[in-house]
């Protein structure tokens, strides 16, 4: 790894001015996804500035919702009363992320700003867009089995490797964002971008209409909501310790047996978290049936396109949402 | 081969003679030893398939800090046994059979190791590497297995066997035909491969090697170096496993002594996680069409096997993969053809029941079909054509207890309850199967050398050039010092992993127990037979006694027709003021016994698994293993081996597959996180059962060998399971969820 | 590749500063001015570090690059936290920061000032071995011990968190650490056996 300056920061000022600087600068917070960039040669920022000493560690809940400080650990959100309680789906997704040593090193902010995990991105004898713009894709016609079959382009087929962000993305959060000229949110399904012809943007983050160079993340909220049933479903692998081949995110508010609200996102699929709006259209005010689920997983599919080895993902994906769907009506 | 006889009495189980050491981080593994002025040596790899190195540019890395040198074809010292012939026309000379790194500008694999820059810290030469490049001239190269492996005018080295009439499964009254493809696997180790080499001038060397053989290292380096064996010393205190990877030296290993010679400084070069995938070996991708018959009884009619598997372009590595078929079970027409693929790629080598393991996936996942066929239980198949002579040599086996693990096995995983039509048996939602399949493997006894100290102070050291890449052979081996000379196990200790000490054999094929604790055996009978002749000079008692005419028991010499004239050891060595006595003796190969007989260890594994019947995400839910493996010596360390084969055999059923991208000749998931070998989670209570019946034809220890039929089996054992909880049947492993949407 | 881009002028700008960077220790005004300060910044190519290893307070001066388990092993001379991959995919470098199971090749050493670090050299009191160690060696939850150290590290925490509840639990919670022997099912027993004993502690 190429050396590099290294400062600490105690406030979220100083953090920010360090980082507008000097557009080679980084943030470090947990480290687990940047270090491993940085021996791996795929990135190497001039600076690192050590955001560990800001106080944005915080989880606060009130009646319109919680706030979930940038700086608080995986491990902590997951196991957090309140959010067990009123946001299981984030703990669920939570813990089917990564190893528990990991997920006491990473923080919310870097699991929202973690990298795709292709194995092209990650290898820099390789073509990828992302990485090196204009190099081209390899993923394209390579080992693909991991990649998107929603919203891709020509130029990237990559998806965001989260867990949590998929639950964040069902459960409507917005991201709290800091910058120089002041702060500003955004929904978190709007906070992450498809690859279009700029894969190398994996967010909005200090772009877009009022983005500032600099940015940090502080906070993620979570409104309240009335989900009474809901259930994260991954599949991988091996049973632990592994990306998602595809994973689903289901929130529900059910009365009786009918279904008043819904949410749905899948994860391993896309460029970022993908939300099913038509989909939870269609359950919203159907009766939670087998059949129903069933419908609902084949319309969600409708769109997708593989590209050869992760074809598979299409007929995964609709097994993966009607079981999803299932387990969650299922909960007590 | 002195007096043989048996160890009869049962061990109990006791932990781990190196427990304390491993538990508390003091166990010292290669990379770990401490010396002055350490330098850092880290590998540049090809980032080609094929061709040669144009140009390297070495500028940047040059400069900067701690860089001490950066050693490449065109600048490495040359090494004698990379070009033997220079001086020897007549190619008598010793030559490298593995890459000779650095020895030329070609690249034979994407990941082989071309240049080598050495720094003063670690951190300072993993920068410096990687601002080394390299300018290539490529060539058109081949990596892509499944579109070469019938390619005639590829393939090479066909190895063929055929015993009655040649496809004779044609004709059968029941028939089964099938393809079976394993992907390419990786042993990957925990401990990642190192070296540390420091010289004592030109011509004396001291390695530290991870290994599982540190004499054939010492042997590999000192014809490599032109030096005498006994001025190489390799040292391998504890191995992180290895499970064949360090079978042999690979080029790090010649690596490291270049460097340090140059240098005149201990250089230690450690691979990475990457490199553990392009330079030590990988169990070979392999095809194989298997056709079976039987008739209506299930009596087989005909079995032909044929198997490809890879190597590389610079080296043939070819294992028994059709052999199982051969001489498993009884049947009277066997064809066999065993042939090579070379491609652009780093070379494979011997992993974990090489050989019978990719074999046996074939031959028992095929006679799991052929049962469904027949509708006889593929137990009863089994049964119906055991044989207890080798067909193939038409030996008697020393000891065949196969049977008896059915049984066993059978009775333990409940295997009443699985259903005979697949797809049919559901539990708390779960589509349920029940699977099992036969493994096997070679047994033996290879030569070896031991020596024993028995010291005044009550206390028995026994050494042996061996290293224990983890199966615990020094527990094993003071078990059955402890047991011979009658002393407690807390008195005996065995030494291991220094070339200083008796050649011992590289622990491999499941023969280190039988191997060593045979020259254990013989150095015990040495050392009592010392003791009498101390006590006839030393005691009047004894005194114009012959040796025979007296006994030793627990520590006692006596007079064997009367006990109450007796002497304990220590008092007899104080008595004529010897502090020690020491033997050193060899134990001979079983090569007269192999003249006899035929000898294999034989396991049986069980599975019973869960498959969600939406997802197609399989849940194991227990594995029994049983086993044929002569007598268990030491039975603590010995589950763990079965254990651990099984855990080795659900990576390679359900997870392991190393990925090429065909088009550039190289590795997409080479690393931790997309290669998966199994964790915790994968893993089901798994129960052991030894049948535990000693075969003294083998050794007089009884044990025949665990490593090996650990694994072998597991894995078709696993997808007949899968079989008969959906009805589908994968024949290329591994099953990963999208396989059984 | 980014990486490749201006590595000369970067280096030269750095190595500049290394003759006057081996100040043993900054002043906390010095940390702070480099905040705003690029010059003041550049000081820091060698940078100070105090923390607690084991009971031992150390006073140390180094790269920024530098990982804890680098420095663990290679300055500190603590074999026993072990190197399995390097980058966060096998958890054999398991050691506790400040009472939490971390990834140790996954941290900077400077990014743990002033954390009190435990490896498996400092689990035992003196000969006495813990009773997680002894649980590992009574199940032989090991073949070879190289990843034992981290298994060990991270049983320990597995237990304190509350996540040694059902071998199912511990079997989920154990899964940041590979073992390739396969001695998973003789940990888990370890595990359930002296959870029960740790959690009364």
């Amino acid at each position: 790894m190429i050396n590099f300056e290294y400062i600490r920061t105690s406030t979220t000022k100083a953090a920010i001015d360090a980082k507008a600087k000097n557009a080679a600068a980084a943030f470090i917070a947990g480290g687990t996804n940047l270090i491993d960039l940085m021996k791996k040669g795929v990135t190497a920022p001039e600076r690192l500035i050590d955001i560990n000493g800001l106080p944005l560690k915080e989880i606060t809940a009130d009646a319109k919702g919680i706030m979930i400080g940038a700086l608080a650990l995986n491990s902590e959100v997951a196991e957090n009363p309140i959010i067990l309680s009123k946001y299981p789906l984030l703990a669920m997704a939570l813990n089917a992320g990564a190893s528990a040593q990991l997920r006491n090193m990473a923080t919310v902010g870097g699991n929202i700003m973690q990298r795709t995990r292709c194995s092209y991105f990650y290898d820099i004898t390789m073509p990828c867009n992302k990485r090196e713009p204009n190099s081209g894709c390899a993923a394209l016609q390579g080992q693909n089995r991991m990649h998107a079959v929603f919203g891709t382009s020509e130029k990237c087929i990559a998806v965001h490797p989260s867990d949590m962000c998929v639950a964040l993305a069902a459960l409507d959060a917005s991201v709290h964002i800091s910058g120089p000229k002041g702060e500003r949110k955004m929904l978190f399904t709007d906070f992450h971008r498809l690859p279009g012809d700029t894969p190398e943007l994996d967010n909005n983050l200090s772009t877009g209409p009022g983005g500032q160079k600099g940015e940090l993340i502080t906070a993620i909220h979570i409104p309240t909501n009335a989900f009474n049933k809901s259930h994260y479903l991954k599949i991988r692998d091996r049973a632990s310790y592994a990306f998602a081949l595809l994973s689903v995110a289901v929130a529900l508010e059910i009365s009786g047996s009918s279904i008043k609200n819904a949410r749905l996102a899948m994860g391993g699929v896309a460029h970022k978290p993908w939300r099913l709006p038509a989909v939870e259209k269609f359950l919203i005010g159907k009766e939670a049936t087998k059949e129903n689920f069933t419908t609902a997983a084949n319309m969600a599919m409708e769109t997708a396109t593989g590209f050869g080895r992760n074809d598979f993902k299409i007929k995964m994906g609709k097994a993966a949402i009607a079981e999803a769907l299932q387990q969650a009506a299922q909960k007590i | 081969m002195e007096k043989i006889h048996q160890i009869t009495e049962t061990y109990f189980a006791e932990d781990r003679k190196d427990g304390v050491d491993k538990v508390t981080g003091k166990a010292t593994f290669s990379a770990e030893h401490r010396l002055d002025n350490m330098a850092y040596a880290v590998f540049v790899c090809s980032t080609i398939a094929k061709g040669a190195i144009k140009n390297m540019l070495l500028s940047e890395a040059k400069r900067a800090s701690g860089v001490l040198d950066i050693i490449y074809h065109l600048n490495c010292p040359a090494v004698p046994g990379f070009n033997p012939y220079a001086k020897d026309p007549n190619k008598k000379g010793y030559e490298w059979r593995g890459l000779k790194v650095f020895n030329n500008n070609q690249v034979y694999s994407n990941g082989q190791p071309i240049a080598m820059v050495i720094a003063d810290t670690l951190e300072r030469a993993v920068y410096a590497a990687s601002l080394v490049k390299a300018e290539y001239v490529k060539d058109e190269f081949d990596t892509d297995f499944e579109k070469s492996k019938t390619d005639e005018k590829k393939l090479k080295k066909p190895g063929e066997y055929k015993r009655g009439d040649v496809d004779a499964y044609k004709k059968g009254e029941v028939i089964v035909e099938e393809e079976y493809t394993i992907p390419m696997e990786t042993h990957n180790p925990m401990e990642l491969h190192a070296t540390i080499a420091v010289w004592d001038g030109d011509d004396k060397l001291t390695v530290y090697d991870k290994s599982q053989g540190p004499k054939g290292v010492q042997r590999d380096l000192a014809q490599n170096f032109g030096i005498d064996e006994k001025n190489v010393r390799v040292i391998t205190e504890y191995v992180g496993g290895a499970f064949g990877s360090a079978l042999r030296s690979w080029p790090h290993v010649p690596a490291a002594c270049i460097a340090a010679k140059k240098l005149k400084r201990p250089v230690k070069l450690i691979l990475t996680r990457e490199q553990m995938f392009t330079m030590v070996g990988y169990r070979p991708h392999a095809w194989q069409k298997i056709g079976i018959s039987a008739n209506k009884e299930g009596k087989l009619t005909g079995i032909t096997h044929h198997a490809v598997s890879n190597t590389s372009t610079y080296e043939d590595f070819g294992e028994g993969i059709v052999n199982v078929s051969q001489f498993l079970y009884a049947c009277p027409n066997v064809n066999t053809n065993y042939r090579l693929l070379p491609l652009d790629v780093n070379t494979p080598t011997w992993m974990r029941g090489p050989g019978p393991a990719t074999g046996c996936f074939a031959l028992e996942s095929a006679l799991d079909e052929l049962s469904y066929k027949l509708k006889i239980d593929p137990i009863e198949l089994r049964l119906i054509n055991h044989t207890d002579v080798n067909p193939v040599n038409k030996l008697p086996w020393s000891t065949k207890f196969l049977k008896e693990c059915y049984a066993m096995g059978k009775e333990k995983i409940g295997w009443q309850n699985r259903p005979t039509v697949a797809g049919s048996l559901k539990e708390d939602g779960m589509l349920v199967g029940y699977g099992m399949a036969g493994g096997v493997f070679g047994a033996g006894r290879g030569q070896a050398s031991a020596k024993g100290i028995l010291r005044n102070n009550g206390t028995l050291v026994l050494q042996s050039a061996v290293s224990d890449m983890g199966p615990g052979t020094s527990t094993a081996m003071v078990k059955i010092g402890a047991q011979l000379m009658g002393i407690p196990q807390s008195k005996v200790s065995f030494e291991l992993g220094d070339t200083d000490l008796p050649n011992g054999p590289t622990q491999g094929g499941s023969g280190s127990t039988a191997a060593i604790g045979t020259a254990i055996t013989v150095v015990c009978d040495a050392l009592k037979q010392s003791l009498k002749e101390l006590a006839i000079a030393t005691v009047a008692a004894f005194a114009n006694l012959k040796p025979d005419a007296l006994k030793y028991e627990n520590g006692i010499i006596s007079v064997a027709e009367n006990a109450s004239v007796n002497i304990l050891y220590t008092d007899l060595l104080a008595q004529a003021n010897k502090p020690e006595i020491e033997v050193v003796k060899d134990s001979a190969r079983a090569s007269a016994e192999a003249q006899k007989y035929a000898m294999n260890s034989f396991s049986v594994h069980f599975v019973k698994l869960h498959v969600h019947p939406v997802t197609g995400v399989i849940k194991l839910k227990q594995i029994v293993s049983t086993a044929d493996a002569g007598k268990i010596i030491a039975e603590n360390t010995a589950r763990s081996q079965m254990i651990g084969g099984a855990v080795g055999g659900i990576g390679m059923a359900l997870t392991e597959e190393v990925f090429t991208d065909n088009r550039y000749g190289r590795y997409t998931n080479a690393n931790f996180s997309d290669y998966h070998v199994p964790v915790n989670a994968d893993t089901p209570p798994i129960d052991v059962l030894f049948v535990d019946k000693a075969d003294i034809i083998i050794s007089p220890t009884g044990a025949k060998g665990i490593g090996e039929i650990a694994l072998v089996g597991v894995a078709p054992a696993i997808a007949n399971a899968v079989y008969n909880a959906t009805g589908k049947r994968i024949r290329q492993l591994p099953i990963t969820p999208d396989k059984l949407l | 590749m980014p990486t490749q881009k201006n590595n000369s002028s970067r280096r030269d700008f750095l190595k500049k500063s290394t003759a006057i960077a081996v100040l043993s220790i900054a002043s906390p005004v010095l940390v702070k001015a480099a905040e705003n300060d690029d010059k003041i910044a550049a000081l820091f190519e060698q940078i100070p570090l105090r923390l607690e290893v084991n009971g031992v307070a150390h006073t140390l001066s180094v790269e920024p690059r530098v990982t804890l388990l680098d420095l663990l092993r290679e300055q500190l001379h603590l074999m026993g936290t072990k190197k399995g991959c390097d980058h966060g995919q096998c958890g054999a470098c398991t050691v506790h920061a400040d009472g939490k199971r971390i990834n140790s090749c996954l941290t900077l050493a400077v990014m743990n000032e002033g954390k009190k670090i435990t490896t498996i050299e400092g689990l035992a009191n003196g000969d006495k071995l813990h009773p997680m160690q002894e649980a590992f060696i009574k199940h032989d939850g090991f073949q070879c011990g190289y990843c034992t150290p981290g298994q060990i590290m991270s049983a320990v925490a597995c237990v304190k968190e509350g996540h040694a509840n059902s071998p199912d639990e511990v079997r989920e919670y154990m899964s940041g650490n590979i073992c390739r022997c396969g001695a998973y099912p003789n940990i888990v027993d370890a595990i359930m056996e002296v959870a029960p004993i740790l959690k009364n502690d």
